[in-house]
């Protein structure tokens, strides 16, 4: 709360956030229209506090917490997105403009990730938080955030084969 | 992480799909309306609360009472209904001294925190600053000795409680 963002400033922010702020979200909620309602009222509830925009950390925990809470308010919704989840092995919802196969792969290889290893991935490579942030965002040490990507890492490495071009 | 440079770099291809034009309306809308001075819900100054809904006291007067209804039991018997043979012990004097509450007295209470779990932030219902959500799980154990005859009397129970502490902005 350092500083009061002008209006301009968070346009700007808007728009180079909101892409990794929608694949966020959509780890937990997999219908891209209510993934959008939640960054939308995280991104409302943020600029109403006035918070610094630089406080990513916030941002995307607001993010994070707004998902769960979405999840947690109807049950019938979120057995839904259970199920959602436990059936992406068969069905990847398309959260990547994917331009090949070989992107198709890694999009479902990606998929196929833990969630506490894919959310730590998902702020590292297409946000670029810092493990200081992203353990700040999941309440964890910075060691836990960096062994959760690595560990997304070598599994992917593992799973993940490239198409020939 | 060198093992790892081709990798990161064929993730970063990937483009995450866009937000659509809705969302980007929508989000101008509302700081439209935030910029003509209808800010609600804003609050002066976060203050530290505990929880609403901490097990704590729940537990706590679970405990007290078991502990009463035990010490009832133990130390109040019921009186000799009359027309019965007098006993040994209802023909001797009560003695004097302290009341028969006062045989038990309060000898220690130990709190023993056996785990602690940061469950990240937590926005509060109806609020818009996030809190972090600290969990304690503990073992409480009351204890009660009577100084004349030495017995003792312990109560253990376990407790659990939520702490919301205030996450300052950055």
């Amino acid at each position: 709360m350092e500083s009061v963002a002008t209006d301009e400033e968070w346009r700007v922010c808007f728009s180079q956030l909101a892409p990794g702020l929608l694949l966020f979200a959509r780890q937990w909620i997999r219908s891209p229209g209510d993934a959008e309602d939640v960054v939308q009222e995280a991104f409302v509830r943020f600029w109403r506090r006035n918070y610094s925009v630089d406080n990513r950390a916030l941002l995307y925990a607001t993010v994070r917490s707004i998902a769960i809470d979405f999840l947690r308010r109807d049950n019938r919704r979120a057995r839904r997105e259970s199920t959602a989840v436990s059936e992406m092995e068969q069905f990847v919802e398309p959260q990547f403009a994917v331009e090949d196969e070989s992107e198709q792969a890694l999009a479902v290889a990606l998929g196929r990730l833990p969630n506490e290893q894919r959310e730590v991935l998902v702020m590292k490579i297409w946000s670029e938080l810092t493990f200081a942030e992203i353990a700040s965002v999941l309440g964890i040490s910075q060691n836990t955030a960096a062994s959760r990507y690595r560990y997304a890492l070598v599994a992917l490495k593992k799973n993940f084969v490239p198409h020939p071009q | 992480m060198n093992d790892f440079e081709e990798l990161k770099r064929e993730l970063r291809k990937l483009r995450p799909v866009p937000p659509s034009p809705q969302l980007c309306a929508r989000i101008e809308k509302a700081l439209e309306d935030c910029r003509a001075g209808a800010p609600p819900g804003r609050r002066a100054k976060w203050q530290p609360q505990r929880s609403p809904y901490t097990w704590l006291s729940s537990g706590l007067g679970l405990a007290a009472a078991a502990a009463a209804a035990l010490l009832l039991f133990v130390l109040v018997k019921p009186e000799q209904p009359a027309g019965k043979n007098p006993t040994i012990a209802s023909l001797t004097p009560a003695p004097a001294g302290p009341s028969i509450n006062a045989r038990f007295v309060p000898a220690g209470l130990t709190r023993v925190v056996y785990n602690t779990h940061d469950e990240g932030l937590f926005f509060p219902a109806g609020s818009d600053e996030p809190m972090r959500r600290v969990r304690s799980q503990r073992r409480e154990t009351l204890q009660w000795r009577n100084p004349r005859t030495g017995a003792s009397l312990s109560v253990s129970y376990p407790s659990d409680e939520i702490f919301l502490i205030p996450v300052p902005g950055q």
